[in-house]
């Protein structure tokens, strides 16, 4: 197949094109919510809509139309559900200290006591962690990490010991340095390129896994209590 | 007096967030106004769109060339000389990856191209070091959730 | 005009791959720093408060329990190391991740405390850190659009436009809103009303080298003094 069709040396004259019209999306999606943050008048509102902020974040980084755009959406996604994750948790203990009331980490509205949920989640979830070790890399570990966290919700009945948490978190932890490792072997030893593409990709399919895993543990820690 | 008024209002942390999405917002309202200019020669192009796809090619969109394990593909990097093997990891199939892009025409669009493939050449090897951060700030984000919810949201039954 | 120009003697690169990292006297003193601060705090420990009750004789001691002053001290040292990264990387977008790690983390610092007055301004502060991600990576990949490149080392070479310009202040804005200083400073000056310095002051220490070199980045972006 021709080089050009490949990589071109230019952008497509397409793409550029298409510019000014994502710009201008991009600005206004950010406008739209902007405009809502600075109207509202409730704490989780505001919460809410610097998701929409973070659209239009998403439209400017996409509006460029490289791989290289491609690649950088990702980090800002990440950055964006990162801080969304901490402050919301910053939230509910705030609220929970304010109105001196306690409420359930992931509520659900019934009292979930199905015949399915004993039997079906072990094998959906053995199938869903295989097909994530299977693709690896970001994917993987979310498809896995969903897996974890579809088993740990709808297995509520069991207890968790307590220093499983602390087990999972540690192992997280290990495969972010196995990550780093990989990273370094790229520049030390460039012959190895593979065993580092290995170890990256692995090492951030059970990072990622086990961090959307973690959640689940949180949930069921608190269902058994609600339990006794 | 007026001019009191915003600095006391300023110094009301609720009222913070509403006064940088408006300073926010009038600067993006000035991004319609400036000249928007693109240069076409850009690091990592990408075919124009629905090329690959016309040429049949199972690889489409994300076909960079190359041989598995033996020829690098192409990738226009900022500073070729600091990476020795690039366009190996854009390159590299699993074996896989082989067999299923061998049966369709569309595996370039599934999810399957991990390791390997074009998105991991940049995020693992080219830009890596973006990525470490971008999974710290993950794993931080997760030590304040988590510490947060097992210290005050759980044991705050206990007390 | 080269990095030499701000930064005073340009003492060599790290390169990793497209990332390069790059020392100048000027950066190198300021990473240097930050870490010298980080080391400082990883060694000590945290202060007591106390306060005087009023209308009586008493006082109120407030200590900080063991298991907060270890994810305390975990972050502050996170925090420390990400303002010495953030001073030499010689790439835009890598910058404005450091950024980003450096204001999550800051969150993190407050978030341990019981006081709800505390806790609401590190949620708002945590709201404003989210909505400046907009014109963080915004500013950053508008840069990249106008020029074809992130790295600060080409940035030199590249003469200003109208876009890059704004697209520098939507920079400087970003990393305001993600630092918290000047006119958004009150969401950060009522988390300090807490028990737990010295970690409270990398707070301080970060928002301060992180503007020092944005304002750096944006010199050398926009070229004021002629190329």
């Amino acid at each position: 197949m021709a080089a050009s069709v490949l990589v071109p040396t230019v952008v497509s004259p397409e793409v550029v094109s298409l510019y000014i019209p994502a710009i201008f999306t991009g600005l206004l999606v950010g406008l739209i919510g902007l405009l809502a943050i600075s109207y509202q008048k409730n704490d989780l509102h505001a919460l809410i809509l610097t998701d929409i902020v973070s659209l239009g974040m998403l439209i400017l980084v996409a509006a460029v139309g490289t791989d290289l755009a491609e690649a950088l959406i990702l980090p800002g996604l990440v950055v964006e559900l990162a801080e969304i994750l901490a402050i919301s948790e910053i939230l509910m203990s705030r609220e929970m200290r304010k109105m001196d009331k306690t409420v359930e980490l992931i509520p659900l509205p019934l009292s979930f006591n199905m015949e399915i949920l004993d039997t079906a989640p072990t094998f959906l979830a053995i199938i869903l962690i295989i097909y994530g070790a299977f693709l690896s890399g970001f994917t993987g570990g979310a498809i896995a990490g969903g897996g974890i966290l579809f088993y740990v919700l709808s297995k509520m009945t069991r207890g968790v010991p307590s220093n499983t948490w602390e087990g999972v978190a540690g192992a997280s932890g290990i495969a972010w340095c196995l990550w780093i490792v990989g990273f370094l072997i790229f520049f030390v030893a460039p012959s190895y390129w593979l065993l580092a593409l290995f170890l990256a990709a692995f090492g951030i399919f059970i990072k990622v896994a086990f961090k959307v895993g973690l959640i689940g543990v949180i949930g069921r820690e608190e269902f058994k209590k609600d339990k006794e | 007096m007026k001019l009191g008024r915003i600095w006391n209002s300023l110094a009301t942390p609720k009222n913070i967030p509403k006064v940088f999405s408006i300073i926010l917002g009038l600067v993006l309202l000035a991004g319609f106004i400036v000249p928007l200019t693109y240069n076409d020669h850009q690091l990592y192009p990408r075919p124009t769109p629905q090329l690959q796809i016309s040429e049949k090619d199972p690889l489409a969109p994300y076909n960079r060339g190359g041989i598995p394990l033996e020829e690098p593909g192409i990738v226009k990097a900022q500073y070729p000389q600091f990476a020795p093997s690039e366009g190996m990891v854009t390159g590299y199939l699993s074996p896989i990856a082989i067999g299923v892009s061998n049966t369709t025409l569309y595996f370039g669009t599934s999810i399957y191209s991990s390791p390997g493939g074009l998105i991991d050449e940049i995020l693992y090897y080219s830009r890596g070091f973006d990525t470490i951060l971008e999974s710290s700030i993950l794993m931080m984000a997760f030590v304040i959730a988590s510490w947060v919810a097992l210290h005050f949201t759980m044991r705050r039954r206990e007390e | 005009m080269d990095l030499a120009t701000l930064g005073g003697q340009f003492l060599g690169t790290i390169p990793l791959g497209d990332i390069v990292l790059y020392l100048t006297t000027f950066n190198l003193f300021m990473f240097g720093a930050a870490l010298v601060f980080t080391a400082i705090i990883a060694m000590s420990r945290t202060e007591s408060q106390v306060e005087a009750e009023f209308g009586t004789l008493n006082e109120r001691e407030k200590k900080v329990s063991k298991d907060e002053f270890k994810i305390r001290r975990f972050l502050s040292i996170v925090c420390g190391l990400a303002t010495a990264g953030a001073m030499i990387t010689g790439d835009l977008f890598n910058f404005t991740l450091f950024v980003c790690l450096i204001g999550i983390v800051n969150i993190g610092i407050v978030a341990a405390v019981k006081e709800v007055d505390v806790l609401d301004s590190a949620f708002q502060y945590g709201i404003i850190a989210m909505i400046a991600t907009l014109p963080l990576f915004g500013g950053a990949a508008s840069i990249l659009a106008t020029t074809g490149t992130i790295s600060l080392l080409e940035l030199v070479n590249i003469p200003t436009s109208a876009f890059m310009l704004f697209s520098s202040i939507l920079l400087f804005i970003g990393v305001a809103g993600e630092s918290g200083v000047a006119p958004f400073f009150a969401t950060k000056a009522e988390m300090f009303r807490t028990a737990g310095s010295p970690f409270l002051v990398i707070i301080h220490l970060s928002s301060l080298l992180v503007i020092v070199r944005t304002i750096e980045i944006l010199l050398i972006i926009n070229k004021p003094f002629g190329v």
